[in-house]
């Protein structure tokens, strides 16, 4: 077998045991690998009503036929499991090193069910597998965690572990690999957490072997040169991460400001990439063997928020920076950095803070409750707040439900900016038209990695679309979320993907991607055949979501009858009802979402 | 006529010496179009290049007014 390993590692942590399974290689090729396989385990053995933080939920961890090979940034792992936060499918991903070491132990899932008494930690070695007490590590942050693990293991091992957020089952937690890398959404940390796994250390030398070995790297070094050469050429993601973006949403005013109150941010100009670049980056810090490095290696030197690590990318500056009315860089780089050793995402957990100070201003929250002042601006709170958080102290044990309970809590739900109670990242679709059907569809809730229409409506990747019309976006969402779905499914990385090994259409192809797959698996798929598979991952994963209960595709009210009161986007609120039948019709979906008989019979599914 | 033509991210670098933040603003004849505004600039303006006005896709034959917000950056890159 090429490409994958077919195999599998079950993870029985309430008997402590360990188990080898083969994967059927029909379903790794009708699934992909990475999040497609992943979701075609857990459909079959998870009840999608399941309480997302009891044993009975499986959490797992997929690689995909293109992490570990010479693919540029073919270096990603899934987190697959069913959303506490949510309560519908949860898919969340990360690079850094982790991925390509796990896919080096001969495994391409690794599949943990049940709940251990006491905190443990696996360390694979190959077919080396130990469950091992983590007693001991049990109350550390990311970075104790991951070097007491990798000294207890073997320093050439990588790990993912959980931090105090994951073990209090904060609904935002993270799983943080390398540290500094996270799953960070829909609050997988929590689900390992609530399985008392504190972390994963892994370590090999298996890469699996490609079906044409030449071919597979005479296209990687092609593409390599390509985007080398782009880099050399001057390019905005490995000079300023992403966080050169707030200028650009600032510009086309979809910048989410004070709790999504505004899309323009007066301080925009002291919380962008330049700022960053200028004051406190040491250097781009790239995933394993990524030749756009987009990462940044941080410090914030002295003061009242000095630190050093890695961070912030755009969705944090744009959470913690105008999100929560902050406009100083060095608050919202601490913020990031506590976000990472305390093992929680940073959009959920900077959004959640923002709702806050809006209901706090509204006079929704008494202060008593809060036991401080908590107004927009206040950047010592807000880091606070995200301490209490991850520890559930205090007021900080309400932010720990996310926006979404809290707003519901407190009697004004309309304050929550969600879809399936998951905090939009930092694109108004009131100005982003696509973005909001994107939001609203979504299996997972709120999230640009289901299929980040931005790129087109506003980066002009591949091709540049009106941000505020609507026909042809239900067409352009679910190509995206087709897309996204296949990136995710074979290991790649959304930066390089899009651009690099997609067709330049508008209705985009994935014609090397297909290529890429073809050497490394054997499995000669057309592009259509391969965006089939992706299209049949999509439909499973909606099945899931179905099944557990949350069916609405809607938008919350602010978006669709509060029209933005500022910038390029100003009077205007988002036209879901004009984009939702065509995108249900192009799906082959009915008029509520549901796939018809006959679509899934074309996809071979049920 | 004054137009502010602001220049994002790795464009900054084609701003005159000595502009302060990321925003000049220039003197152009009436009629002029967008690419008359970013021509002198030397930033290329192809599909590599996104561009706005007031915060508004338009096209570079579009004819700007006084006042108006000239706004670009490269397409390279993502969120």
């Amino acid at each position: 077998m090429y490409g994958w390993h077919g195999r599998l590692l079950r993870v029985d942590l309430t008997n402590q045991r360990t188990s080898v399974e083969e994967i059927d290689p029909q379903v790794s090729k009708d699934f992909i690998g990475g999040r497609g396989v992943a979701i075609r385990y857990l459909y079959d053995e998870v009840d999608p009503g399941v309480d997302p933080l009891s044993p009975e939920n499986k959490l797992i961890f997929a690689t995909g036929p293109l992490t570990g090979t010479t693919a540029p940034t073919g270096n990603r792992y899934m987190v697959v499991t069913k959303s506490p936060l949510t309560g519908a499918l949860a898919h969340s991903n990360a690079g850094g090193h982790f991925p390509t070491w796990m896919k080096r132990t001969g495994f391409d899932l690794f599949i943990f069910e049940g709940r251990a008494a006491e905190p443990v930690y696996l360390w694979v070695d190959e077919d080396e597998v130990e469950i091992r007490s983590a007693a001991h590590l049990w109350g550390r942050d990311v970075p104790a965690t991951t070097d007491a693990l990798l000294a207890e293991t073997d320093r050439n091992a990588k790990a993912a572990c959980i931090g105090p957020a994951g073990e209090n089952l904060v609904l935002m937690a993270a799983i943080m690999n390398d540290k500094d890398r996270a799953a960070g959404r829909s609050g997988v940390g929590a689900v390992m957490g609530s399985k008392n796994l504190k972390g994963v250390v892994v370590d090999g030398r298996k890469n699996p072997e490609f079906a044409d070995d030449e071919a597979m790297r005479e296209l990687s070094v092609t593409i390599a040169k390509e985007v080398g050469a782009d880099m050399l050429a001057g390019s905005s993601l490995r000079e300023y991460g992403t966080a050169y973006v707030p200028q650009v949403t600032n510009e086309f005013g979809i910048l989410p400001t004070k709790n999504w109150q505004a899309g323009t941010f007066e301080g925009v100009d002291s919380i962008d990439g330049p700022t960053l670049t200028e004051k406190y980056l040491i250097k781009p810090k790239p995933c394993y063997r990524c030749p756009i490095a987009c990462g940044r290696l941080s410090e914030v030197p002295e003061g009242k928020y000095a630190g050093k690590g890695e961070g912030p990318e755009y969705e944090t500056i744009s959470a913690f920076g105008s999100g929560c009315g902050v406009d100083d860089l060095a608050a919202v780089t601490k913020a990031n950095y506590w976000c990472n050793e305390l093992g929680m995402d940073t959009i959920s957990t900077g959004m959640t803070i923002a709702a806050a100070m809006e209901m706090y201003e509204k006079g929704y929250i008494p202060e008593a409750d809060i036991g401080q002042p908590l107004r927009f601006g206040d950047a010592d709170t807000m880091i606070e707040m995200v301490q209490k958080m991850a520890y559930r102290e205090g007021f900080g044990n309400e932010l720990a439900e996310g926006s979404y309970r809290l707003a519901e809590k407190y009697g004004h739900p309309e304050v929550a900016v969600t879809t399936r109670k998951q905090e939009f990242p930092g694109y108004d679709p009131r100005g982003a038209q696509g973005m909001g059907l994107l939001y609203a569809t979504s299996n997972k809730g709120a999230s640009h990695m289901e299929g980040d229409v931005v790129y087109e409506e506003l980066f002009g990747v591949p091709v540049k679309e009106d941000l505020m019309t609507t026909k042809g976006k239900g067409e352009l969402v679910a190509r995206f979320q087709d897309a996204f779905a296949l990136i995710d499914s074979s290991g790649l990385c959304v930066f390089l993907a899009l651009r690099y090994v997609f067709s330049k259409e508008r209705m985009i192809l994935p014609t090397r991607l297909s290529q890429l797959m073809k050497f490394t698996t054997g499995v000669d798929a057309t592009p259509e055949e391969v965006l089939t598979a992706a299209e049949r991952v999509y439909n499973l994963e909606r099945m899931f979501l179905l099944k557990a209960g949350s069916t609405e595709d809607t938008l919350p009210p602010r978006m669709l009858n509060e029209p933005l009161p500022d910038g390029p986007a100003k009077g205007h609120v988002n036209r879901l009802h004009e984009m939702l039948p065509e995108f249900y019709k192009i799906r082959g979906w009915d008029e509520n979402g549901v796939p018809t008989k006959e679509k899934l019979a074309e996809l071979g599914l049920e | 006529m004054k137009i502010h033509v602001k220049l994002i991210a790795t464009y900054r670098d084609h701003l005159p010496d000595g502009t302060q933040g990321n925003t000049a603003t220039v003197d152009v004849l009436p009629g002029s179009s967008v690419a008359d505004v970013l021509t002198p600039f030397g930033i290329p303006l192809d599909g590599s290049t996104v561009i706005a006005v007031n915060g508004l896709t338009v096209p570079l034959d579009t004819t700007v007014s006084e006042g108006d917000r000239v706004a670009a950056f490269s397409a390279i890159g993502g969120g």
